[in-house]
């Protein structure tokens, strides 16, 4: 046994995100680790690179107990990890991005350009990665290439364990066919892999066994040759419904139609939202959801097609356009994108709608204290008064004032993206409540969501996006979190 | 009382009156008279005009340094006109405010844009202007017409008339910024420029707007100085921009935009108006000056770093 986590536990502020987990890991083993988002893949293998602690449980490595403070540690330890998002720095050769703070140096400090790029073509070589020369700018590089040096760098110290986080998201077919390559070769040479990915198909291709987590609790583990796709789907959502459907308000005039829209992140997308609809879309994160909205409000540039409301055709080139149109959007990073976060609560609420905030001709502070109190105990938000800045209220109360600005907006669709992520049960429960009275008031509701339950509890119709392409369609009443995922990923 | 700490403009002001009050006591003769306190507000008027746009500029996240070399220009531009092409004054004055809002609309435009970095392109278009500024008016023009010395130097009750023109460039600036839906956007899109675009303010075009506005403040500022002066020269406004800054940073800006207040480049200006008086009147040399507004900057930008960790840490 190479390494073994006990029942390892991890308590985050108002989620548990893992709870005795166990995992067993093989000397020459591809082990894949499956669940849906949020099922606790990141937060376990981020205990085993040294970044969070674990409360509770252990771990032992080669039969010893031992503890990982940090990843610099967990690099000495033999353990590396190949994240989903690149860390490599653009601007640099591959030679210093693989050995990035441990340069070879002479004895007096300086680094030898000489030694590091001959060390760098032998562990290219010895990896069999060809076409990449170690003085080549990362930025000139594909996005397998870089996923390749990624790879590199991870193994330039010589680990024993190797964790890779979907590291096919972003590569080709044939790149993925060298990293496969590759990943045998390790295991040949008595290396472990740990291979996270959402993609089923290639867990049959590449692993050996597959762990299975949701909603941070261990479920099983299996050889994978003793496993179809439905058993492993089966394992990753069964679960009770927390949420439960309401009575529809949907009624059957159309009001935002979107006609074959592209974008560089999807293609062909058409679908129709009605008055007093909440319909959900469904897919992995990274399937083109967020940019679907974003190009139908206008903020990234769309390719081709068409969006009407109300059958009127729009023409949208700025946020702006789409705000008078009668569209909103909920962005889902709710610190960058949703919130003023120095400004007061106040201005935050008025945000998308300055001239609400008017007295006559000439805005008014006593009007948009007004507007935002009145938002503030329509939406129960927490604050001691509205002049607080946003950047001190939790993430649910920061969330109910981008909610309270899109109220006050009043737009006829809103697309919500992600509306309850990192919020409290509480809060998350009143903004369930808050956009099924928006779809009762006539309001055409876009729910993006990566929580099945919330997309199960509150869609009238849910859409399912893969990889940029609209895979299906199912109704509220007939969706099931397997019918979901069945479409979300690739199995064909 | 903290509240009142952590407004700029109450504190740089109460910093003001105490200055004043000690500056009286220890020069009684020299320093409380009309004529010095007129001369004080002279001096920094036409710094003052600069920096309401300036202060825009810094609300809306960006800053500009060619203001300096746009003052040159366009005061410049005015007296070569009417100096050697004999135009008529009003269409001179226009032509210099005209090549004002040219060089904004080419900041903002490549800014806004095309997304080159403000302080790459208005550092440029600094040196690009600046010798504009020494081809229009070469080694200096001087008689220039009455009429147009006039604008600079008349005087009504007594003060100067660019004392005039700085106060009504605050009043109307300070009464637009708080009450107007546009330029409140300016707190917007300095505050999360991203959070602003997905909001429906139309940042770009905000952003250039903003550039505009600053460098034709600043042409009106250059026609103001050269019509004071009498004379137009290459060197006018020659590290304006950075004392502009330096005021509009003690008038409560940040550099990393939205906050700020239009009062606060007044506020600014005037507190380093006074020190200055203040120490030519002690006799102070002048390297002096600038040694000691460089650590009162220093200084105010500390203090302000200190309270907001205090409070944070509550």
């Amino acid at each position: 046994m190479r390494l073994q986590l006990l029942k390892i536990g991890k308590q985050f502020p108002g989620v548990k995100a893992l709870e005795n987990v166990d995992f067993q890991l093989l000397p020459g083993e591809v082990h894949a680790l499956c669940g849906e988002n949020g099922a606790g893949k990141s937060t376990l293998m981020n205990i085993l690179t040294g970044n969070l602690q674990p409360d509770s449980g252990e771990i032992r490595l080669n039969g010893q107990k031992i503890s990982i403070r940090n990843p610099a540690q967990a690099a000495e330890l033999g353990i590396a990890i190949v994240y989903q998002q690149l860390s490599l720095v653009d601007t640099l050769s591959v030679a210093e991005n693989i050995f990035a703070n441990q340069q070879p140096r002479n004895r007096w400090g300086f680094i030898q350009y000489r030694r590091l790029f001959a060390e760098t073509n032998e562990l290219l070589q010895r990896l069999k990665v060809v076409g990449i020369r170690p003085q080549t700018l990362v930025s000139t590089l594909s996005p397998g290439q870089k996923q390749m040096v990624e790879i590199a760098k991870a193994l330039s110290k010589n680990p024993d364990i190797l964790i890779l986080d979907e590291p096919t998201a972003s590569i080709t077919e044939r790149e993925t066919e060298t990293l496969f390559g590759l990943i045998r070769q390790l295991k040949n040479g008595g290396k472990s892999v740990i291979y996270i990915s959402h993609r089923m198909a290639e867990i049959f291709v590449i692993a050996d066994r597959v762990t299975v987590l949701k909603d941070g609790r261990y479920q099983a583990t299996r050889p994978v040759a003793e496993v179809s796709t439905n058993d492993l789907i089966k394992l990753m959502v069964g679960r009770d419904l927390e949420l439960h459907s309401t009575a529809s308000a949907s009624t059957e005039d159309v009001l935002l139609s979107v006609k074959d829209l592209s974008g560089p992140a999807f293609q062909n997308i058409s679908f129709s939202l009605k008055k007093g609809e909440i319909l959900g879309l469904a897919g992995l994160v990274g399937a083109g959801r967020t940019e679907i909205a974003q190009t139908i409000f206008g903020y990234l540039p769309k390719l081709s097609g068409e969006v009407f409301l109300n059958a009127k055709r729009l023409t949208i080139h700025h946020p702006a356009d789409a705000v008078a149109a009668g569209i909103g959007y909920l962005p889902e990073e709710r610190k960058t994108l949703g919130v003023f976060q120095e400004m007061s609560v106040e201005d935050n609420v008025v945000a998308a709608r300055l001239s609400a905030a008017r007295k006559g001709r000439f805005f008014n502070a006593g009007k948009r204290a007004e507007l935002a109190q009145t938002f503030r105990t329509r939406l129960r938000i927490a604050t001691p008064n509205t002049r607080q800045r946003v950047v001190n209220l939790s993430g649910g109360n920061q969330q109910k004032v981008v909610l309270a600005k899109w109220l006050l907006a009043d737009p006829a669709v809103l697309m919500v993206d992600e509306p309850t992520h990192g919020i409290d049960v509480g809060a998350k429960a009143e903004i369930h409540e808050l956009l099924r009275g928006l779809a009762r008031d006539g309001k055409g509701i876009l729910l993006i969501s990566s929580e099945l339950p919330e997309l199960l509890g509150l869609a009238d119709r849910i859409l399912v996006i893969r990889e940029g392409q609209l895979t299906g369609e199912i109704s509220g009443k007939e969706a099931t979190e397997e019918a979901v995922m069945r479409l979300a990923t690739d199995n064909q | 009382m903290k509240q009142l700490f952590q407004d700029r403009v109450t504190s740089l002001a109460i910093t003001i009156v105490l200055l004043c009050i000690v500056a009286s006591v220890v020069f009684p003769q020299q320093f409380p008279t009309f004529g010095n306190f007129s001369q004080v507000l002279l001096n920094l008027s036409i710094d003052t005009i600069v920096a309401v746009g300036m202060m825009l500029l810094l609300i809306s996240g960006a800053f500009d340094l060619s203001v300096g070399s746009v003052v040159a220009f366009s005061g410049g531009l005015a007296a070569h006109l009417m100096f050697f092409q004999n135009v008529p004054v009003p269409l001179a004055i226009l032509a210099g405010l005209l090549s004002a809002v040219l060089v904004g609309l080419i900041n903002g435009y490549l800014i806004a844009y095309q997304g080159i970095n403000p302080m790459i392109q208005t550092l440029a278009m600094m040196g690009i202007v600046r010798g504009g500024a020494l081809m229009v008016s070469g080694a200096g023009i001087q008689n220039l017409p009455y009429w147009f010395n006039a604008i600079g130097q008349a005087k009504l009750l007594g003060i100067q008339m660019p004392v005039w023109y700085m106060l009504l460039t605050v009043a109307a600036f300070s009464f637009l910024v708080n009450k107007t839906v546009f330029f409140r956007r300016y707190y917007y899109i300095g505050g999360n420029e991203k959070a602003a675009d997905l909001s429906g303010i139309r940042v770009r075009r905000m952003k250039l707007y903003v550039f505009v506005l600053s460098a034709t403040l600043a042409g009106v500022a250059g026609i103001l100085l050269t019509s004071r002066l009498g004379a137009a020269m290459s060197t006018l406004g020659r590290g304006l921009e950075l004392r502009v800054i330096t005021a509009v940073i003690l008038g409560g800006a940040s550099l990393t935009g939205g906050v700020g207040k239009i009062p606060g480049a007044l506020m600014g200006a005037l507190f380093m108006g006074l020190v200055a008086n203040i120490m030519v009147i002690a006799r102070v040399s002048g390297y002096w000056q600038e040694i000691i507004l460089g650590i009162i900057l220093i200084g105010a930008v500390w203090i302000d770093l200190v309270v907001q960790r205090r409070t944070k840490a509550k």
